[in-house]
């Protein structure tokens, strides 16, 4: 699913600017990454493209479509293919695994179907497989307060696999993540939106990872686009204005190239 | 500058505490000597003398038996009755449905919490009729003020974004209020919950007494016909039942923690 912002600008209720004058054109099956400091509102767009948040100016188009147009029950019919891995996992804590991954169909599922799986999971192998591609398959009947904050973060994103998107979005899907588990998540992100030819936007906030994968970089600054290239020719300058504030470019480290996974067929991911 | 010591106002608080205090003896003229004469001690000792030992007979265990079952009938339906009740009315009230909606639950909560459930009971007697029916409605309207009102405050402390983070993946409100609302609420519900159906036993005891049924018809009529050893009967099984609930709920809590 493609999606196009214009001129698309966002003050939140506290009255801060979060963003101003977006101008982004994606096409079905791109793979981008957006790049740049904390607070420079890379999570306002992300959910400003999930069509969770409402811009003040410009116009979102998603699917040829406006989502802010629809209907409510379109809108929900719309926001069901899209699926967004949240910053910090919205998992309540005493949930089981199974009941949070399984959370990703609701969209799709009738309602007693849903409710239904609250008490006998409808769907525990569908969850399992999700898990199994995170290696956290053994966590299945796990409550997810036992989990650790990098685990979490992998149930939160194996929901979103689960839920099978057209348009898939990720906030820093692995920041709580060591380096080596970040690599290869983000790769397995990447395979698959190949695989599945879906749209793919994350935000990250490690320069490295960005540019390693993804073909199409996008760099944030107060709100606004400051530049929108192929990974390979943003240069080393360009970043240095991007993260201008921060001192210093945010790296997640090196990964030797044969540790990622480049097979197509979804080896599960080994823990650090 | 605030000084050290007792200021001037706080004095005046504590003389106008004292002089309060003073005047009510004085208006309801309690006599506080003739409480500690001799007389009286007497008096008291042989009015408690005439509760024992209590009416053991079988045939009035029974008639306790099925009087305890009653109010234990009452209190669990009226206290389930009222938490679907209560959790029907605190989503409005928690604010999830406009201000409206928060403003007409709050007033309909209030309402049914102010009004006690001995005034609810004479109330439901009139129109349902003596007996256990009318002392569940009459706890259950109660209750549902009560539990409305604490549930609509757990809810409006809980973090709101698992349930947001799922309308945004466009599930339906009912199913996003239970995959993401629901489980951060379910204990502190639970526990709110088996706090009054403790409470509700004891209240359920007491009904009785303006003709809502259970223990308390039973406790009324023995004390009316001056039965003090069938009283105290009656007593003894609403202590033992009041010890069983609470290791009842304690062992509840502990399993749902």
């Amino acid at each position: 699913m493609g999606f196009t912002l214009e001129g698309v600008g966002l003050i939140h209720a506290n009255g801060f600017r979060a963003l101003r004058g977006v101008d982004l054109q994606v096409a079905p099956g791109e793979r981008l990454a957006l790049i740049g400091a904390s607070g420079a509102g890379k999570t306002t767009l992300l959910r400003v493209i999930a069509a969770s948040l409402r811009p003040g100016e410009g116009r979102v188009r998603l699917l040829d479509g406006e989502p802010w147009a629809c209907s409510p029950g379109n809108l929900r019919r719309l926001r069901a293919r899209i699926g967004l891995v949240h910053q910090s996992p919205p998992i309540p804590p005493r949930q089981r695994v199974v009941t949070a991954v399984l959370a990703g169909r609701l969209g799709q599922w009738p309602l007693w179907k849903s409710l239904a799986s609250l008490v006998l999971p409808a769907d525990p192998q569908g969850a399992q497989a999700e898990l199994a591609r995170l290696d956290l398959a053994d966590r299945l009947y796990e409550r997810c307060d036992r989990l650790s904050g990098g685990q979490l973060q992998r149930v939160a994103l194996a929901r979103v696999l689960y839920q099978k998107p057209d348009l898939l979005l990720a906030d820093e899907p692995v920041s709580a993540m060591d380096p080596a588990l970040s690599e290869l998540t983000v790769a397995l992100l990447n395979e698959e939106a190949v695989r599945r030819g879906v749209t793919l936007v994350a935000s990250l906030h490690a320069v490295d990872l960005a540019l390693r994968h993804f073909p199409r970089v996008v760099g944030v600054k107060d709100g606004a686009i400051l530049f929108d290239l192929p990974a390979a020719s943003v240069t080393e300058a360009l970043l240095r204005e991007l993260y201008a504030a921060e001192g210093g470019l945010p790296l997640a480290g090196s990964v030797a190239p044969d540790e990622a996974p480049t097979t197509p067929d979804l080896p599960p991911l080994r823990c650090a | 500058m605030r000084r050290a010591g007792i200021s001037a106002g706080a004095l005046f608080a504590v003389v106008l505490v004292l002089a309060a205090v003073g005047a009510s003896f004085a208006y309801l003229d309690m006599p506080l000597g003739a409480l500690f004469s001799g007389s009286a001690v007497d008096e008291a000792v042989s009015f408690v003398k005439r509760f024992f030992p209590p009416d053991l007979s079988p045939d009035f265990l029974a008639k306790v038996g099925f009087a305890t079952l009653e109010t234990l009938a009452i209190s669990l339906l009226s206290t389930l009755l009222a938490a679907l009740a209560g959790a029907l009315l605190a989503l409005p009230a928690a604010g999830r449905h406009g201000v409206a909606g928060r403003v007409g639950a709050r007033f309909i909560l209030n309402l049914l919490r102010s009004v006690p459930e001995l005034v609810w009971a004479t109330l439901m007697v009139l129109a349902a009729g003596l007996g256990p029916f009318a002392g569940t409605l009459a706890l259950a309207l109660h209750t549902t003020g009560v539990l409305g009102r604490l549930f609509a405050e757990a809810l409006e402390n809980t973090p709101p974004a698992p349930a947001e983070a799922l309308v945004g993946g466009g599930a339906p409100a009912l199913a996003s209020f239970f995959y993401g609302t629901l489980p951060l609420v379910a204990s502190q519900w639970l526990a709110y919950g088996l706090y009054r159906w403790e409470m509700n036993i004891r209240m359920a005891a007491i009904l009785g007494f303006v003709g809502a049924g259970g223990l308390g018809a039973l406790l009324y009529y023995s004390l009316s016909l001056f039965h003090e050893a069938q009283a105290s009967t009656v007593i003894l099984a609403m202590l033992a039942m009041a010890i069983a609930v609470d290791g009842a709920s304690a062992w509840l809590r502990r399993a749902a923690a």
